[in-house]
């Protein structure tokens, strides 16, 4: 198929339906390049933030706003994205949380989750409210699978 | 590189400044924790969930009712009746007395704005909510909204401020009054803000590198800031400027409250903000974003939350005596033998793991105490100054007769 089109007034109606369905193929096609190009962070790179690893699972999780240091005592929110040997991995992000192991205790605010698609995830309401180690802990549902990801944070 | 020359250059500041047996030097990650304890005072925002929130009729409003007795049932109650100006906007009471005596210590008023959860509970979000809920508690004030409005009325300069403000006059029955007064009271308290302290000035001569400044802090308050930021490891809950991470802990106090009761702290505050209509999920929250509702609406209550209870603020303690939710320590000294001498035993047996006994020296208590008082502005702050008449509700000056 050319997207080259012949003379238009040679068209017959039925031409010029086919013709418009194709461009708006094209269109859908470019938007959602560009929203897979937006989020072609597979496998994730250095924008994509830290990057934990379970066997062929990728996890990258970055701060969401301006905020380059997670902030001790205020809520932030994370991007994660998620990628496996393939690309984008189909795996749902179904947990986020965060404890101190040395403390014996987690958050005092539940994150809630909202899918983005193209295996990114939006996680909210986080907070470390203490100085010390913290460790985020991630759970994927992969398939039948739920892999637990974990990452050490040192809050000051 | 600018950066470390910049450390190494603190770092021998530093160590110049601080060298000798009652002294010894700062390491960098003291300085680095010292750092986050200012500067001070912070930057002041308006607060987006109260639309008069920085509007100076408001201010002046809230300020006027804030010392008006007539608000309360007896009419002899006003908010000033506890939160005295001249004591840290507190009232030296073991626990608060109203219209009868409660069973918690009266907490102060300065450094408002910057705080998160209001009350030892935290059983509010938001300022104006924590100032309307004693107007109307029938053990602390016991008003109700046809009081307010006969109060407002029957003086034109809160007449008229209330109309400037809010764009309407008091009515009894707009059911928006009461929570409009309570935004006012806030515009108010949220304008009071401690003064710089000792510590300030010695955090900020470090800064600068300003050697003779720092050296003007008292060896023994060094001494103790040491003691606060290493063995104490006090900064974990009380850290930043206002040295609070502004949550709850179980400090291992009792929680039996006479007659028969207990205080469950922050279990129950959880409980009374979520029922709250005023908190900041409900209508009356006057930021349409609700970005400012991300605590409430992701709030995770706990088995442990009972007998926990906000970490205070450390600033101006010296002029808030008595101490602790319960106000069982009419000291610092006997707050700092409480850490000292923890029973671990009284901790909850599923709570968090922060805290172990101190065990300091006589010394070594003396020291933390002066870091405490380090703290506090030198000089109790004058009460606030009244905040201008806004220009509509200014009487007119009486000329002198010729």
């Amino acid at each position: 198929m050319s997207w080259r089109s012949p003379a238009r007034e040679a068209e017959s109606p039925a031409d010029r339906v086919r013709r418009g369905d194709c461009w708006r193929g094209v269109l859908a096609a470019s938007i959602l390049g560009l929203a897979a190009a937006a989020n072609a962070a597979c496998p994730p790179d250095a924008a994509d933030g830290t990057v934990v690893r379970k066997g062929d699972l990728l996890l990258a999780y970055r701060l969401a706003g301006k905020t380059e240091r997670i902030p001790m005592a205020q809520h932030f929110a994370l991007e994660v994205q998620l990628c496996d040997k393939d690309g984008v991995s189909a795996a749902r992000l179904h947990k986020a949380d965060a404890t101190m192991p040395e403390h014996r205790h987690g958050m005092n605010y539940r994150p809630l989750i909202t899918p983005m698609g193209g295996g990114r995830f939006r996680v909210e309401g986080m907070m470390l409210h203490m100085a010390g180690r913290w460790q985020l802990v991630f759970e994927v549902q992969a398939g039948k699978e739920k892999l637990r990801l974990s990452h050490d944070v040192q809050i000051d | 590189m600018l950066k470390r020359l910049g450390l190494a250059a603190l770092l021998g500041f530093a160590a110049t400044a601080f060298a000798g047996a009652d002294k010894p030097a700062l390491t960098a990650a003291e300085l680095g924790r010292i750092a986050a304890h200012g500067p001070w005072p912070l930057p002041w925002t308006v607060d987006p969930g109260n639309r008069v929130s920085g509007n100076a009729a408001a201010i002046r409003l809230g300020h006027d009712l804030f010392f008006d007795p007539r608000l309360s049932a007896n009419r002899r109650v006003a908010c000033a009746s506890c939160h005295d100006p001249v004591k840290g906007f507190q009232d030296g009471r073991r626990t608060g007395r109203g219209l009868v005596t409660g069973t918690r210590n009266t907490p102060g008023l300065f450094n408002l704005r910057q705080q998160r959860w209001f009350g030892w509970d935290g059983g509010h979000d938001n300022l104006w909510s924590a100032s309307l809920r004693p107007i109307l508690d029938p053990r602390e004030m016991g008003g109700k909204a046809s009081r307010v409005a006969r109060a407002l009325r029957s003086k034109s300069t809160l007449d008229c401020h209330y109309t400037e403000a809010f764009g309407k006059r008091p009515a009894a029955s707009d059911p928006e009054l009461l929570v409009n007064v309570a935004k006012a009271i806030a515009s108010w308290l949220e304008t009071l803000v401690s003064p710089a302290t000792p510590f300030d000035e010695f955090r900020a001569a470090l800064a600068r590198q300003d050697a003779q400044a720092a050296a003007a802090y008292p060896a023994t308050a060094q001494r103790g800031l040491r003691i606060f930021l290493d063995r104490g490891q006090c900064a974990t809950c009380h850290a930043g400027p206002l040295f609070s991470n502004g949550e709850f802990g179980d400090t291992g106090l009792p929680f039996f409250v006479k007659p028969n009761g207990v205080d469950p702290g922050r279990q129950g505050g959880i409980k009374l903000l979520l029922a709250n209509p005023y908190n900041l999920l409900g209508a009356h929250n006057d930021d349409a974003t609700r970005d400012n509702a991300t605590g409430t609406k992701h709030l995770r209550p706990e088995h442990r939350n009972f007998g926990e209870f906000k970490v205070p603020s450390l600033r101006n303690l010296r002029l808030t005596a008595p101490y602790m939710h319960n106000g069982s320590f009419a000291t610092l000294r006997e707050v700092v033998k409480h850490y000292s001498e923890l029973d671990e035993d009284r901790l909850h047996a599923d709570g968090e793991r922060i805290l172990k006994p101190l065990k300091l020296s006589e010394a070594e208590s003396a020291d933390l105490v002066a870091f405490l008082e380090s703290l506090s502005p030198r000089e109790a702050p004058p009460a606030p100054a009244v905040p201008p008449a806004v220009a509509a509700c200014s009487v007119p000056r009486r000329r002198a007769p010729p």
